[in-house]
């Protein structure tokens, strides 16, 4: 792709196109860029006085949910002409297959459900918070709590697009001022949804609080000039070290920062699923689904995948008939949830390929293209499963499945399992150690499975904290003992305050 | 030609002065190169067992021209396709049993008995005949190349011949004290080579002059990943090692953490007692300009004899923002008249030496082919950039086609102004990249590397 691409700088309200003063950068695969110069335009992406927030702050929940629903409207792919252009160099980017793509794009409308919203808002934070002070309880009523918004800053990942829609949404739902930094594997969605806001309404109280740029990560000039106390509160970093290692050398006491670490997750098969053909196959068509959807791009994504086996010949053989019915099932999925990949990952095809040249160790079947696997003869992972993509997964053996724990930490975020009765003796054991969900495998049916796992109620916590929450300042109005609204009596003299000696 | 080598013994090939390898015309060489790379395959195929797999599997019977080789060159994890643990758990047996599917020599039959660490293990394999040498990369992980005695006599000549070629001073004739800053003996590649054969070059032991006289056991090197999470949680004790192996961590850690004032001094003395006489410097790149550095803020020079040389590598990894003269500051502080420069990989015997143009012209025994990014090879003339796929005729022990991991951008017509033959490689050598993922790609999945403290500092990079 030799086209150059605009992407304006979207400002509170405001479409920044590229002018004279047009920078370049590039994105995956070649393609190439051009979008204001942001150093000339850091006014416009902070928010100088927190004062400034005041008309979010007066702004109902009630209102914003609205207002975001009429936006949900009109974030349908088919007659939304920012996100087809989105849509368009998302594909190009090749990150995604169309029909996954697509049927991220189409849900999109989906995460702006009203309902849905508002349960989300209440159930982290509380709207009452959010629209008022909350008088604590009892006699104590006379303290009251606030929730506030806050100046955010937000360096978003872009392996998928609904990451875009959930920074605005979460921004939107603390009433906070949202400054997006957008990444290069997916500079035009953020772009997109806040020109769709701007269409809505562009003197709304959250699309004023709405800014989104593209600068290269590590420019320093940029972000010296931005993560600055004075001018952000709350930083929400995907990718961790890589969107972090930058900004670190600004943070300072007082600049609160959320790092979305990079995850990889796993899954646990249980003894009894290789007992008998038909547990094998659901399994199997489980695994086809958590490894697979999104063709393993994101987080959630199933690589390695640890099976309860013994390590004698008989029991590996059958370790090896689950991963031959799993590369069988992903040929069965719906192309919505997974598809083969467009290309070759030639770097793991070689660990591949070198893993197979040893019999002893290990075993190979598959390929970069539709999918493939890696028994370990022994019981430890692949050295390589840092690399594990394009559906490739590697199966370990394990004595019994709380042996996997010491393979799992912070960085371990879903754990598939698989089936149902193990999970009540791994859980506990599990979330320890530092996994964030265990998810069912189990249903066979390919669709039921991806909605069922990927279908949580509002306001579940993310990667093991509530973004929510931590995004908004909690503030305490404490008056007098005489405001409280609930008389109580004056101490008696006899009653001894509680201490801790 | 006006030399005569048989194709049957590309060995004896490195014999010969590097002057004359390059004169070779290039039809007469590609054909000989063809003719050895044919036999040596044919002679091991199904001598080793995992190249038999290999070459079974892509159906491989013989190389009829050179592109031919390709699909049964290893990639350069298979001599690190071991798992991890087998390490970990020192699991001799195993390890010898993955190394024996490397080699044509029946490792079966080395004596494993009372093996505790990878370092007697490695001592075990030489006094069994075979030389075997480690090297790690990023990972940390250590590849084992198979070398054996077989090897040895090519393999010294041909890095007599190399030396000459890239400093102008024949090692044979001319032996010159060496300094350089870095440990001494043990099996990693660089240092096994250095007690092989640059101590000899230098004339013996005690003209030979290291920063530190000991060297990093392999097993530490092996498990420093593991060791420091094992650290981490609390679990060193679990892993069963010997405590003088952990003592020796913690000295190696205290000594790469003082590691540029040691270099500092040790530098400093070398400099005052050679005053006068002509010397050889090594080392790598990034610590002889910290030692220039530090020379000139000082207002120092050297004073070496004329005719003192510099052979160099590891190019400036580890040393940020060098000033653009660097290399002009290293040369008038020592007193040399160029830098000289290999490029290779432990993998191979030939590695190439830099020319005075500036460029690493290879040898006719180490044939140099390029694969574009899908693995299909890359047409061998004007000027190519792609993967770098070597060759290595050489070995009888061991099959010694390798992919590199690393983008090189070869010029396959003979006209460099320097004089010498040969295909030859642009200096700016790149790791092989898949296709950019953009200027700051950022996505959610993947696992952070374990940050690797111990190699960091003993090799100096952490500074």
């Amino acid at each position: 792709m030799s086209d150059i691409v605009d992407i304006p700088i979207i400002s509170r309200g405001r479409v920044l196109m590229p002018g004279p003063d047009a920078v370049e950068f590039k994105g995956r695969g070649g393609a190439r860029f051009r979008s204001p110069d942001p150093h000339k335009h850091i006014q416009d992406l902070v928010l100088g006085s927190p004062a400034l927030l005041a008309d979010l702050n007066n702004t109902k929940m009630r209102d914003i949910v609205e207002f975001l629903v009429e936006v949900g409207k009109r974030l349908r792919l088919e007659d939304n002409p920012y996100l087809k252009d989105s849509f368009a160099l998302a594909l190009q980017a090749g990150g995604l297959a169309e029909p996954i793509l697509r049927g991220v794009y189409d849900d999109m409308p989906r995460m702006f459900d009203g309902g849905a919203l508002l349960d989300l808002a209440d159930r982290t934070i509380g709207i009452a918070y959010l629209d008022g002070w909350v008088p604590a309880r009892g006699e104590h009523s006379h303290v009251r709590v606030r929730a506030v918004g806050t100046r955010q800053l937000h360096i978003t990942a872009g392996n998928v697009p609904v990451v875009a829609a959930l920074t605005i949404i979460r921004a939107a739902l603390t009433k906070s001022d949202c400054l997006i930094k957008s990444p290069s594997n997916d500079p035009l969605t953020a772009n997109a949804i806040a020109r769709t806001l701007i269409d809505v309404d562009a003197g709304h109280p959250v699309t004023r609080h709405l800014a989104v740029a593209y600068w290269k990560g590590g420019d320093e000039a940029m972000e010296s000039q931005i993560v600055r106390t004075s001018r952000i509160d709350k930083i929400t970093a995907w990718g961790g070290m890589s969107s972090v290692k930058h900004i670190q050398k600004f943070l300072t006491p007082g600049i609160d920062l959320t790092a979305l670490n990079p995850k990889y997750s796993v899954s646990l098969i249980g003894r009894e699923a290789l007992s008998d053909e038909a547990a094998m196959q659901e399994a199997a068509t489980g695994l086809a689904v958590i490894s697979g959807f999104y063709n393993q791009t994101a987080c959630a994504n199933t690589r390695i995948v640890y099976v309860e086996s013994g390590l004698d010949e008989k029991s590996l053989g059958r370790v090896i008939e689950l991963g031959r019915k799993l590369l069988a099932a992903y040929k069965t999925l719906p192309p919505v949830i997974s598809t083969p990949a467009p290309t070759r990952n030639s770097e793991l095809e070689e660990e591949l390929k070198a893993a197979s040249l040893d019999e002893d160790f290990y075993h190979a079947e598959g390929d970069t293209l539709n999918g493939g696997f890696v028994v370990s003869r022994f019981s430890d992972r692949v050295d390589w499963y840092d690399q594990l993509n394009n559906r490739v997964v590697n199966l370990v053996p394990v004595e019994s499945l709380l042996d996997a724990t010491k393979w799992c930490d912070d960085t371990t975020q879903t754990v598939g399992i698989y089936p149902e009765s193990a999970r009540e003796r791994v859980i506990d054991a599990f979330s320890l150690v530092g996994v964030q969900r265990m998810v069912p495998l189990k249903g066979a049916d390919p669709m039921r499975i991806f909605a069922e796992m990927h279908t949580l109620p509002p306001g579940m916590p993310h990667d093991g904290i509530e973004p929510l929450r931590r995004n908004v300042r909690w503030v305490i109005d404490h008056r007098p003992p005489e405001d409280a609204t609930v008389r109580i009596q004056p101490p008696s003299p006899t009653a001894r305050p509680f201490t801790v000696s | 030609m006006s030399i005569s080598l048989l194709p049957d013994n590309p060995a004896a090939w490195t014999y010969r002065r590097f002057e004359e390898l390059y004169a070779i015309g290039r039809e007469e060489r590609e054909k000989l190169q063809l003719e050895a790379v044919r036999i040596n395959f044919a002679r091991l195929r199904d001598r080793i067992p995992a190249l038999k797999k290999l070459a079974d599997r892509q159906g491989v019977r013989a190389i009829d021209k050179l592109e031919d080789v390709l699909p049964v060159c290893f990639d350069h994890r298979v001599l690190k396709n071991y798992p991890i643990h087998i390490i970990e758990n020192r699991d001799f047996p195993k390890l010898t049993a993955w190394l024996d599917k490397l080699t044509v020599h029946d490792l079966s039959r080395v004596d494993l008995s009372g093996l505790t660490t990878i370092e007697e293990w490695l001592a075990r394999l030489e006094a069994y005949g075979m030389l075997v040498t480690y090297s790690s990369g990023t990972t940390g992980k250590l590849s084992f190349v198979p070398r054996s005695r077989d090897e040895f006599g090519p393999w010294r000549a041909h890095f007599f011949n190399v030396n000459y070629a890239s400093s102008g001073v024949d090692p044979t004739f001319t032996r010159l004290p060496t300094f350089f800053p870095g440990h001494r003996g043990g099996y990693q590649t660089m240092l096994k080579m250095m007690s092989l054969f640059n101590v000899e070059m230098a004339g013996g032991p005690e003209h030979y002059h290291t920063l530190y006289d000991s060297h990093i056991p392999a097993d530490l090197m092996a498990l420093s990943g593991r060791l420091q999470s094992a650290e981490d949680k609390g679990e060193v004790e679990r892993l069963g090692l010997d405590p003088a192996l952990l003592q020796q961590r913690q000295q190696m850690l205290a000594q790469g953490r003082r590691r540029e004032q040691d270099m500092e001094a040790w530098f400093g003395k070398l400099i005052q007692q050679f005053k006068g006489q002509r010397v050889k410097i090594g080392g790598t790149f990034a610590d002889l300009y910290r030692v220039t550095k530090a020379g000139l803020e000082k207002g120092l020079r050297c004073e070496f004899a004329p005719g003192s040389i510099m052979i160099g590598g590891g190019g400036m990894k580890g040393y940020k923002d060098a000033p653009a003269d660097w290399e002009d500051q290293v040369k008038q502080f020592f007193g040399v008249k160029k830098l000289g420069n290999q490029y290779g990989f432990s993998e191979c015997i030939g590695n190439a030496p830099l020319c005075d143009a500036g460029f690493f012209h290879f040898l006719p025994y180490a044939v140099p082919l390029l694969m574009d990014k899908d693995g299909r090879a890359m047409p061998r003339e004007g000027v190519q950039k792609g993967r770098l796929v070597l060759v290595d005729p050489i070995p009888t022990s061991y099959w010694g086609g390798f992919v590199s991991g690393d983008e090189v951008t070869l010029h396959w017509e003979e006209d460099c102004p320097c004089g010498w033959g040969g295909p030859r490689a642009a200096k700016t050598i790149r790791r092989f990249a898949e296709s950019e993922g953009g200027d700051d790609k950022i996505t959610c999945a993947g696992s952070q590397q374990a940050y690797n403290e111990f190699m960091e500092f003993v090799s100096g990079e952490g500074q």
